[in-house]
């Protein structure tokens, strides 16, 4: 039902320095003979070190699909994935993941909340605290660090698992749509955080969300999913400067990004226009 | 609920005492009801058993209880701080092998298929019934005692155990799955904090239980404890002694469970069971 447009990846056959991530032929099918089915069809894709990509796509892409398998909690069946320079086989500690629930442990403070990842990987706890503290700080919830997670708000508790994310300075942060459980104000304040924060870590983020504003506000770069089997309906760059504001919304250059990744779906047949 | 807040101005200390003032009209309002209930009760009790001059061995007024219970208050006092011992040691062994096997269970399929058949037969037995085995097992004496205090409390915490530790959110166990966390990290870190409140309900139940256990275990195999002088004092007739340590006992049971409950909000203040913020929702 789609063809693949996805833009030809030169990086794929080698050349990838640092931190960079390369997807070559990446394909995922479950089961196998008769009732086999194909959930990702040869995805080819670079994501250069620092760059902000954003996912959209209906549900049932195969998005979240893709980011486990970029993660290493989930097998290919086809392709490969290098992240700099080492293949993909297993989990992937260098990844830091936000999904749609929080996921705060309820019994220890949002500063120990911050600070599991680095207990785990036995980092130096001194400085592990200092970089909490200052995560905390620059998402604007280091009032509340001696405070348990009930007694947050939800977009609150949303920025906690950011900090935690963030915590062991990651190669990448995967934001599996992270704020549609978040009321509509709060969400905008938090598409505005993160876009900052991520300037500010300069870590490659991988946002997978339903919103097409939201993924055009955030990002540098949009990838357009089909529906099943996933693949790249169009990949469009965004090159608005940072820090964005809100306003930046409502000028034309921005919804005519918009008005083009929904024209994608509503020839799909995903979106009816 | 504001029945109990009058202005301030009626207060004859001014500013600083209204506060103290309400506060203590408040623990009275709440105090009253169930005072008052005790001492109609008792009252009723004293006057029927008087006005029916009921012998003193069918049923003691409460006073002749009150009188014993001064009495006789440093017996009644050792054989309960016996039976205490009893008890305690038997319920840190039961809690101990109950958190162990239910650790077993709920994290290796192999243990869970070799040994949840035997505790489902084991638990099933009226554990009553067989007391008077234990006598020929163990002998006459406090060994009897506690063994009897460990198969009654090592159930609930088993069962909580098991529960709590398969209860845990299976996402969050993915995202620390993804931080390279190994098995006793996620053991340590996630699977035991959230079984928590779970095993700590399982605790408070055994807690609850082992005195109980200790008081049957002493009836069967034991010369001392609040068991063993509630069956000579009833061999006695002397009915009144019983209902003093019988008093005693449940005064200690109720201090026990206000004990274990005080622990758990002081270990889980986060839970929703502790924090209080639904508290008001309560009429």
């Amino acid at each position: 039902m789609t063809e693949q447009t996805a833009h030809p990846s030169p990086a794929a056959s080698g050349s990838a320095t640092n931190g960079a991530i390369v997807l070559d032929q990446v394909g995922k099918t479950y089961g196998s003979g008769e009732g086999a089915v194909e959930a990702i069809r040869s995805i080819s894709l670079t994501f250069a070190q620092g760059q902000s990509v954003a996912i959209v796509g209906p549900s049932g892409c195969g998005k979240s699909t893709l980011m486990r398998m970029i993660a290493g909690l989930d097998d290919l069946t086809a392709g490969s994935i290098r992240i700099g320079d080492r293949q993909v086989t297993g989990p992937v500690r260098d990844i830091g993941v936000v999904f749609q629930r929080d996921l705060l442990l309820d019994w220890r403070s949002v500063l120990d909340n911050v600070l599991l990842p680095a207990e785990i990987r036995g980092m130096d706890m001194a400085a592990a605290s200092k970089r909490a503290m200052a995560l905390l700080e620059e998402l604007d919830v280091a009032g509340f660090a001696k405070h348990y997670p009930w007694q947050l708000s939800g977009g609150m508790r949303q920025r906690v698992a950011i900090a935690r994310a963030l915590l062991p300075s990651p190669h990448l942060m995967f934001l599996d749509e992270p704020f549609s459980a978040l009321d509509a104000m709060t969400r905008d304040q938090m598409n505005v955080l993160l876009q900052q924060i991520q300037a500010a870590e300069h870590v490659t983020t991988l946002l997978i969300t339903h919103s097409i504003l939201e993924a055009v506000f955030v990002a540098d770069r949009v990838l357009v999913m089909s529906g099943r089997p996933g693949a790249i309906l169009d990949d469009i760059t965004v090159d608005f400067p940072r820090p964005r504001k809100l306003e930046l919304r409502e000028t034309p250059a921005f919804t005519a990004i918009v008005g083009r990744i929904r024209e994608q779906f509503v020839k799909t047949g995903d979106l009816v226009g | 609920m504001k029945a109990g807040s009058i202005p301030a101005s009626q207060s004859a200390t001014g500013r600083a005492a209204p506060g103290l003032a309400a506060r203590a009209r408040r623990h009275f309002a709440v105090l009253f009801p169930p005072l008052l209930s005790a001492v109609i009760g008792l009252g009723l009790w004293e006057g029927v058993v008087r006005w029916l001059e009921m012998p003193s061995f069918v049923l003691p007024p409460p006073s002749s209880v009150v009188f014993v219970m001064i009495e006789y208050w440093g017996y009644l006092v050792s054989q309960l701080a016996w039976t205490v011992m009893a008890a305690a040691v038997g319920v840190l062994i039961g809690i101990s092998l109950g958190i162990i096997a239910g650790a077993g269970i709920a994290m290796s399929g192999i243990i869970d298929r070799m040994l949840t058949p035997w505790l489902v037969i084991i638990h099933a037995i009226p554990k009553v019934v067989v007391a008077p085995l234990f006598l020929i097992w163990f002998g006459f004496g406090v060994q009897s005692e506690i063994f009897f205090v460990v198969t009654f409390t090592f159930f609930p915490v088993v069962v909580a155990t098991i529960t709590g530790l398969k209860s845990a959110d299976p996402e969050v166990l993915l995202l620390v799955r993804s931080m390279g966390a190994d098995r006793g990290q996620v053991l340590r870190k996630i699977l035991f904090p959230s079984a928590m409140p779970t095993i700590l309900s399982g605790v408070k139940l055994s807690v609850s239980l082992a005195p109980v256990g200790a008081v049957i275990g002493e009836f069967v195999a034991s010369n001392q404890g609040l068991g063993h002088l509630l069956i000579r004092a009833v061999g006695d007739m002397d009915t009144a002694l019983a209902f003093a340590a019988v008093t005693l006992f449940s005064i200690f049971g109720v201090l026990l469970w206000r004990a274990a409950e005080f622990v758990e909000g002081k270990l889980l203040p986060w839970h929703p069971s502790q924090r209080g913020d639904l508290a008001s929702n309560r009429k």
